[in-house]
């Protein structure tokens, strides 16, 4: 028979199939194994700087805090029930008011930790001009009893975004910090 | 009249099937699966990057809603105290309940200090010497501890000679949440 005018075979060409079963196998192999071992939760620390104890006069422990020179200028977040502070050697300065929030059926309250992060930037900026021998890395928070623990590390990760990276905690009765607070904004 | 032939006989078995079935009963049937690879490529890729070499080593007990934080410190194995808002527990022992009076005074639990220089003195014996790394400790507490109850027990940590502090945390990407 002769061959077609175009000069090419007729013939249907069978289309080659990579076999994909060892790759299925394989493939059944890791999964189960890359399930048991994967962490979908990572934990981390932050550091703390050794706590002091407050006694009921509150502001007793801020001045032992000045034992060098970074810790005499460090900042201090003060949270109390209703506001947040940062202050300074150089004064204190209001960031936010407290905001009530309910979570999972409870009221709590909570705080607007991007104002903090933007004064805490600030502070830092400004005490690095004033200061540049000094490396400023410590931060008080300094909250009432009640102030809750998530608030805490809330604003300790602000702190740690603006450079200040070494958090301490100190905790003093609502009313001493009101009194220091509104004594420190003249109030 | 002559026995039926072969063709004539009734076909008893499969009677009910298609003729595509028929027609079609001596080629060899393949399953697609390419779809499938695709699928198992990207869940693969998926659990890789999830994939820890270290495992967990820490674990967090089902009463803890440990808070979230961008800190990407990682954590060691170390003694751990756990914080909610009924007992306080180290290492796996109840230590103190957590009631209004603990809540209303300051500075550290005796019950606490004496549980952990207990743990520092047993360590000591152990090693016969007390290096750094024997000196950190690890805290769980509940998102929801009042921070009394967090400076009390750090307090406590710092009393019995622990003398760095930390606050176990989950790793949060992206911006905090207020």
């Amino acid at each position: 028979m002769a061959k077609a005018a175009s000069g090419r075979s007729h013939r249907l060409r069978k289309t080659e199939s990579i076999d994909l079963l060892p790759v299925m196998n394989l493939f059944c192999c890791i999964i189960p194994f890359l399930l048991l071992s994967a962490s979908f939760l990572q934990i981390t620390v932050i550091t703390m700087a050794q706590t002091e104890g407050i006694g009921s006069a509150g502001a007793g422990a801020v001045a032992n805090l000045a034992r060098s020179e970074e810790d005499r200028l460090q900042p201090k977040v003060i949270m109390t029930d209703e506001e947040m502070f940062i202050g300074t050697v150089a004064g204190t300065a209001h960031v936010c008011y407290a905001v009530s929030q309910v979570v999972n059926g409870e009221e709590v309250i909570t705080f607007d930790f991007d104002s903090l992060r933007t004064r805490a930037a600030e502070v830092h900026r400004l005490l690095s001009e004033a200061y540049p021998q000094i490396e400023f890395h410590k931060v008080t928070i300094l909250t009432v009893e009640r102030t809750r623990y998530d608030n805490i590390i809330s604003a300790i990760d602000a702190c740690a975004e603006a450079g200040f990276d070494q958090p301490g905690l100190q905790v003093a009765p609502s009313a001493a910090v009101r009194n220091a607070t509104n004594a420190a904004m003249g109030r | 009249m002559s026995a039926p032939t072969k063709r004539h006989l009734p076909l008893l078995l499969g009677h009910n099937k298609s003729k595509a079935f028929v027609r079609n009963k001596g080629r060899k049937v393949e399953v697609q699966m390419t779809s499938m690879i695709d699928m198992f490529t990207i869940l693969v890729v998926f659990l890789l990057m999830s994939y820890s070499a270290d495992g967990q080593i820490v674990t967090i007990s089902d009463a803890l809603t440990l808070p979230k934080s961008k800190s990407d410190t990682p954590v060691d194995l170390k003694l751990e105290i756990q914080i909610n808002n009924q007992v306080v527990v180290v290492d796996g022992d109840p230590i103190v309940q957590v009631t209004p009076q603990l809540l209303a005074t300051g500075n550290s639990i005796p019950e606490l200090v004496t549980r952990l220089r207990d743990h520092m003195e047993y360590t000591r014996r152990l090693r016969g010497t007390i290096e750094e790394e024997d000196m950190k400790i690890n805290i769980q507490g509940d998102v929801a501890i009042p921070a009394i109850l967090l400076q009390r027990v750090m307090s406590s940590c710092s009393e019995a000679g622990f003398a760095t502090q930390n606050l176990e945390v989950i790793k949060h990407e992206g911006r905090a949440e207020a």
